[in-house]
């Protein structure tokens, strides 16, 4: 009990080293937050893109570019990308750490969640795809008003997967210079020489985290559904 | 309904001018050279086995499969040519499908209101007092608020059958609107759609329910192979065939 005291005195007080922590929290809740928007948003337009010409033929050449990014994306591992982004694309240091992971992790994810949104557009039954058409609403129109919010619905679970993975997978942002959780977790090592208690102490944040989250995400879920049962 | 008739619309005007239609999926040939006409205040109804082209025969003719060959002029433009405004024609066929097709995340006055709102720029509360008196002339105004899920297939048929005719169409094209059916629930929606026969709504209907082509129906039309084989008024048709392969399907579907 006393060598517990002795240890977390020495990893979190002493020197204020605390302060390594909540300032690696804020990062990679930072990373995360922004990273996740752009996943979302990109995400979207390559999922739209994409079912589009699955189901029409149409937007051939886009869907094709598309199709490439996702193999390339996807069949690269992040770190890799993230250093591309970081010594060689953003190679002004005017971008900080924070600011290139927000790109890379947000350009990465947005090539799971295209596929996310787009298994799920394909799971709408064609039907309500003519349903929509024969009341007169234009492709557009009907994907707005009668393909996506049910989509949305569906996919919900794997987004929240993809946004949990995500939150674990910026642990790695250390690459590049980023002060994140576990960097932050990292200094103190380095200062202290205690292993267990710094990563034992990152290790619960992130667990802590994601199970809030999942948790959230949950009655999320459980109350968009409530009414169509 | 019967305000859903517009007044410029002569009685017996052609409001469907179907020429030389064909359809093929690949070398699969569904529909060869179809021309027929259905005018105002017909109730025209297309029998025949399963894949003789009745289905893609119908939804040919508001564009959801698009024909091969042929033109069909609605109301005089012709719907095929290209740069024709599909969505602006779309809104003067209602359609209803065997699947229903209801919007699931959607309450009934949901699924009725959207289109009118959207597309007609109704403002809401007309859009819903509209939807409402619909809903009453099928009386399900109490499920108004329901979801499609908690109604059941009589239910849902005859919703998706007001939301179509909420946009006031000229003519309502029905793809075999019983057929998904639970047999006791059959009835509820084929009385709405005499009801609605009776209101002089043109209609085309793909079914396989011979008593009600034989009642309601104004023409009855046979399809097999892709062509219309034989068509007459109901009585002559269902008493006097004179095709022998629609003496045989009657032989055995009646």
């Amino acid at each position: 009990m006393e060598a517990l005291k002795e240890a977390l005195y020495l990893n979190l007080i002493k020197d204020d080293r605390w302060q390594y922590l909540t300032e690696g929290l804020k990062n990679t809740l930072l990373i995360t937050l922004f990273a996740t928007l752009i996943g979302i948003g990109l995400g979207l337009l390559i999922a739209i893109v994409r079912s589009t010409y699955d189901k029409t033929g149409r937007l051939k050449i886009l869907s094709g570019i598309c199709k490439v990014y996702l193999t390339v994306i996807r069949g690269t591992p992040v770190v890799i990308q993230l250093m591309i982004f970081y010594y060689c694309i953003f190679t002004s240091r005017i971008f900080s750490g924070v600011f290139v992971g927000i790109i890379a992790f947000g350009l990465n994810s947005a090539a799971y969640v295209a596929e996310i949104f787009r298994s799920g557009i394909m799971s709408i039954d064609e039907g309500q795809m003519e349903a929509g058409r024969s009341l007169g609403f234009n492709y557009v129109q009907t994907m707005r008003y009668i393909i996506m919010p049910q989509a949305f619905k569906n996919v919900l679970p794997a987004l929240c997967n993809e946004f949990v993975v995500l939150l674990k997978e910026t642990s790695v942002a250390g690459y590049v210079a980023v002060q994140d959780l576990t960097k932050g977790g990292d200094i103190i090592r380095s200062r202290t020489y205690d292993a267990w208690t710094p990563l034992l102490i990152v290790a619960a944040i992130y667990l802590i985290l994601t199970m809030v989250f999942s948790h959230f995400a949950g009655n999320v879920e459980r109350s968009l559904r409530k009414n169509e049962r | 309904m019967s305000d859903n008739v517009q007044e410029n619309v002569q009685e017996n005007e052609i409001l469907i001018d179907i020429r030389d239609l064909s359809k093929s999926f690949g070398d699969l040939k569904v529909l060869t050279n179809i021309s027929t006409t259905i005018r105002k205040g017909d109730v025209v109804c297309v029998i025949g086995p399963s894949g003789s082209g009745k289905s893609t025969f119908l939804r040919c003719l508001n564009l959801l499969e698009q024909p091969t060959g042929g033109q069909i002029l609605v109301e005089g433009d012709d719907i095929t040519a290209p740069g024709a405004n599909i969505d602006q024609l779309r809104r003067k066929m209602g359609m209803v499908f065997q699947q229903f097709n209801l919007f699931p995340h959607m309450t009934i006055l949901e699924n009725m209101t959207l289109a009118p709102i959207k597309l007609l720029k109704k403002e809401k509360a007309q859009a819903e007092q509209e939807a409402m008196e619909l809903l009453r002339r099928v009386g399900l105004e109490e499920k108004a608020s329901s979801y499609p899920a908690q109604l059941s297939g009589g239910q849902k048929q005859r919703v998706a059958i007001v939301r179509a005719l909420a946009m006031h169409p000229d003519v309502m094209l029905f793809d075999e609107p019983t057929s998904a059916l639970d047999p006791e629930m059959v009835g509820e929606v084929l009385n709405v759609m005499r009801q609605l026969a009776k209101e002089r709504m043109t209609m085309v209907v793909v079914t396989h329910e011979m008593g009600f082509a034989r009642e309601v129906g104004t023409r009855v039309m046979f399809m097999e192979g892709g062509n219309f084989l034989e068509e007459n008024e109901p009585e002559a048709f269902f008493s006097n065939p004179q095709n022998e392969r629609l003496k045989a399907f009657l032989g055995k579907v009646l």
